[in-house]
């Protein structure tokens, strides 16, 4: 497989991994409200990719976030215990949004790539056609 | 006849396409924890420098080692890249690298095909 294909197959398997960080983003942002929900966060790690031979990027398990939920005083909720508070969720807007803008840029950097190595690929295969 | 400008040409297309592997493996990993940065040296100094070092093969068991083409990348990066987490990838540096990359390839492709052309012309009649 040539270098230009590698290459492809690298920049796919970042755009993959940017996607499933940008869902799980999006996942705590539509759990903001609900009670004692955990943020979902992903790593990432270094992987060989077999078929394509190429070092590619891979999501690492899934891990919920274990910082405190955050208490939320509203005796009228049914939730709510003796002290009037029920616990909410931990997730934080600003923290979820920076991780987006984030996954989008490096997702974009990937597209650039991938864009570069098919032009290349097809100015190669172009000389063919002279 | 001397064809080596098509010999040249055709490593430096090649080495291009090594080198926007290498690019496009470090911006897949721009949010890899612990990721360093990789980058393969200029065709100029690759040329310079003569033959790489390589391990002869003599046997079909025996695992090759070192590029024959000399384009191993080696670990590099921009001044001040590397993050807390122990990734030194700078997506600016490697959109940089990889403008430079393109660049190459448009330049070896150019030279290919004008000296192609060049060729026709002399063989047509």
């Amino acid at each position: 497989m040539s270098d230009l294909e590698r290459t492809m197959a690298a920049s796919a398997s970042g755009m993959a991994a940017q996607a499933s960080r940008i869902r799980l983003t999006t996942e705590n942002i539509a759990n903001a409200d609900t009670p004692g929900y955990r943020r979902k966060t992903v790593s990432f790690e270094e992987t060989f990719d077999r078929t394509h031979d190429t070092r590619a990027v891979a999501t690492g398990p899934l891990q919920l976030d274990r910082s405190e939920l955050t208490r939320i005083y509203d005796p009228g909720n049914p939730l709510a215990g003796a002290d009037g508070s029920y616990l909410g969720s931990n997730v934080d807007l600003v923290i979820e949004i920076a991780d987006a803008r984030e996954a989008n840029r490096s997702y974009e950097a990937n597209l650039k790539m991938f864009d570069q190595a098919r032009q290349m690929a097809s100015s190669l295969l172009g000389l063919l056609r002279r | 006849m001397n064809l080596s400008i098509l010999n040249l040409a055709s490593a430096l297309a090649a080495h291009a396409s090594a080198r926007q592997q290498v690019i496009s493996e470090n911006v897949a990993h721009a949010d890899t924890p612990g990721y360093r940065a990789r980058d393969i040296a200029d065709f100029s100094s690759i040329v310079e420098s003569g033959p790489p070092f390589t391990a002869k093969m003599t046997r079909p068991q025996h695992v090759a080692f070192g590029d024959p083409m000399g384009f191993d990348p080696r670990e590099t990066t921009a001044f001040g890249a590397e993050t807390p987490n122990g990734n030194t990838v700078s997506l600016e540096d490697q959109m940089l690298r990889g403008a430079a990359v393109k660049q190459e390839h448009d330049l070896a492709l150019g030279v290919y095909s004008k000296a192609m052309d060049i060729l026709r012309t002399t063989v047509a009649k």
